[in-house]
């Protein structure tokens, strides 16, 4: 995926803490999306995720001028998005409902999904959105911690150095919680796999 | 196939970077982010939004290059007071400088001249101190003898009206 060798956000980041407004508006454009589709999927909820995604960077906006660099920028921001999440959900326990946000009709032309229709009978029997439906219920049943190391390395990609370095945690137990929460997913989807329709 | 494994899990996963937020979203995030904001200042009291600007300044000033600025502006001030005193109290009058040196034989030591002129003011004089009154003859003597090493032939030199008394060059500050 893309996240930055050496921190390329500085200057940014600089012209941000000394009060440039514009810089930190380069800075959530920039990451809008990612940070988007990293709530999104710890979520599953458009509304909850767009109220979250302006309090991340609300809390950046205060905080940008104690940031020192210690880590980098993209780093920093994610962490605070994390932290937020999974305070958020901590406190709206299993009171949820999934709100699905659109699907990008390029998912057609993908080859992984080309290949995973073809080959398993349960995906290419459900429709885009049953399918859709289902990988969130499955996300959700996973505790909120799982669900953030699946959200950022199978969904953002993210090697397991950078997820320790989010939240905090060694590569180990990185490692471990996916190795878990794997196998969580195998569960729930096998479940998909005997009853297609749901 | 009999269940998915991990890397048709992963694959799956991966699809859901398809699921974006309605078209024309984060074009339109980055003014409710500005609305938000600007709600939120005018949430905040008066003397917290006035502390902000006021800290948001100061860290514009970069405060950490700025601790030398105290103790130059001490200096300054402590220079301007000392050349306030030297106008406002002028150095002593040249009347003194009219006083001629008194005549001193050149046996005559600096003790014995300061003595004659303190001793119509009280019973101390230099020539017989209290503390050496008490002394025995042996230190007393000592005192004496050290007075006539120190330049005794010689008449003492006064500094008079802040000009030296030799005639080099002086500096003017």
């Amino acid at each position: 995926m893309d996240q930055p060798r050496t921190d390329e956000d500085q200057p940014l980041v600089a012209r941000a803490q000394s009060g440039d407004a514009a810089a930190f508006d380069e800075l959530v454009i920039k990451y809008s999306p990612r940070l988007y589709g990293l709530i999104y999927n710890m979520t599953s909820n458009h509304e909850d995720t767009n109220d979250m995604l302006q309090d991340v960077f609300a809390k950046a906006y205060r905080a940008i001028k104690g940031f020192r660099g210690k880590s980098s920028f993209y780093t920093w921001i994610h962490t605070i998005a994390v932290n937020m999440t999974l305070n958020f959900l901590k406190k709206r326990g299993r009171r949820y409902h999934l709100s699905l946000d659109d699907v990008d009709a390029s998912i057609q032309n993908d080859k992984e999904f080309i290949e995973v229709t073809s080959t398993s009978s349960p995906v290419r029997e459900a429709d885009l959105t049953e399918l859709q439906r289902r990988l969130n219920e499955s996300m959700m049943k996973l505790s909120e911690e799982h669900r953030a190391v699946v959200t950022m390395f199978h969904i953002q990609g993210m090697p397991h150095a950078e997820i320790s370095k989010i939240l905090g945690v060694s590569e180990g137990t990185v490692r471990s919680r996916l190795f878990y929460a794997n196998r969580q997913l195998q569960n729930y989807l096998d479940e998909f796999r005997k009853n297609p329709v749901g | 196939m009999d269940h998915f494994d991990d890397n048709e899990i992963g694959k799956l996963l991966r699809l859901k970077r398809y699921e974006q937020p309605p078209p024309g979203y984060f074009e339109n995030f980055l003014h409710e982010f500005h609305r938000r904001q600007r709600d939120e200042l005018l949430r905040q009291p008066i003397w917290s939004v006035m502390w902000q600007r006021l800290s948001d300044s100061l860290f514009r000033l970069n405060i950490p290059s700025l601790t030398s600025m105290p103790a130059a502006a001490a200096a300054v001030l402590v220079c301007a007071l000392v050349v306030a005193l030297k106008v406002y109290y002028p150095s002593p009058s040249s009347s003194i400088a009219t006083v001629p040196p008194p005549v001193v034989s050149p046996h005559e030591s600096i003790l014995d001249q300061m003595s004659t002129e303190r001793v119509g003011d009280n019973h101390f004089t230099l020539r017989s101190p209290l503390s050496s009154r008490s002394l025995g003859p042996d230190l007393s003597r000592q005192v004496n003898e050290s007075a006539y090493t120190h330049r005794a032939s010689t008449p003492p030199r006064y500094v008079l009206d802040r000009l030296p008394v030799s005639y080099e060059p002086s500096f003017n500050f």
